[in-house]
């Protein structure tokens, strides 16, 4: 590989060349990379259960009044909905990337618009889409009023 | 390992994460001990965030980490998700940074992180399980 061609992270977010997957697998690397420094956080928040309630409490306190105002319920918004992000698109990645719901191989000929980018792979993305929406609505609806709908 | 099997179970912990991760949001909702099932309870005249009745509550927490059941829950979830995290960053970063011996390094790295996340998250567990510091 020449260095020309290395484009690096960069090239994640190049919105011309490419279609929606596109965007998809950067948002499903971003929010895996958020996710991922999110899961080492919560480690060792919750580790501070062993350290009795005095530490517990304060830590609590603090977690949902990070820069001066109630932010808790907001940030956990954000993680619960780059979750379900991440969940989805997983699911879709698992059926799409082992060959399922894609169209037949096919000679490729100009202007190379990919076939795999359309038929039940689209579908898929408009249902999860859906679930989606309807999953972090329930999720931010329960974080703010602790009704579950 | 071959590339395709650490690929293969990429995919299978994932599934389990979707899995027991959603045991883990029932946890903090309808599945919790607490009275109130309410994250966050603010105490209206100066907003004070009152944990007591809550789902955060310590009790409530601590009654979860004792029980077996749910210490299995997190000890999986835990193992799962260490695994499927940092396949991840590996991924990712090799992709970033190629060269066999860039990966060797990234590998070996995240290796040492992961097992330190992995003995961390399982302290709570295990220790919660026998009694508590």
């Amino acid at each position: 590989m020449t260095i020309e061609n290395k484009k690096g992270w960069i090239s994640w977010f190049n919105p011309f060349k490419y279609g929606t997957d596109r965007w998809m697998f950067a948002l499903h690397r971003l929010t895996g990379i958020a996710l991922g420094l999110y899961l080492i956080a919560h480690v060792w928040e919750t580790s501070n259960i062993l350290n009795g309630q005095v530490t517990w409490d304060k830590i609590m306190v603090d977690l949902d009044y990070p820069f001066g105002a109630h932010y808790g319920p907001f940030i956990l918004s954000l993680i619960l909905i780059v979750a379900v992000y991440h969940a989805l698109n997983g699911i879709r990645l698992t059926i799409v990337e082992n060959g399922l719901m894609l169209p037949k191989p096919y000679r490729p000929e100009f202007p190379y618009k990919a076939k795999s980018l359309r038929g039940l792979n689209n579908l898929l993305k408009i249902v999860l889409g859906i679930f989606m929406i309807l999953i972090s609505a329930i999720g931010v609806i329960f974080i703010f009023t602790g009704v579950i709908v | 390992m071959r590339e395709s099997q650490i690929m293969f179970l990429q995919y299978l912990t994932g599934i389990l994460v979707l899995v027991f991760g959603s045991f883990h949001f029932l946890l903090i909702s309808v599945l919790s001990p607490s009275p109130e099932k309410i994250l966050y309870i603010y105490n209206g005249a100066n907003a004070t965030h009152v944990l007591v009745g809550g789902t955060l509550y310590y009790t409530w927490v601590k009654a979860v980490y004792s029980s077996l059941i749910w210490g299995s829950v997190f000890e999986l979830l835990l193992t799962f998700l260490v695994y499927h995290v940092f396949n991840g960053f590996r991924v990712i970063l090799s992709e970033l940074i190629p060269g066999g011996r860039a990966e060797k390094i990234i590998t070996y790295a995240l290796l040492v992180v992961a097992l330190v996340v992995f003995i961390w998250g399982s302290r709570t567990v295990v220790v919660s399980l026998a009694g508590g510091l």
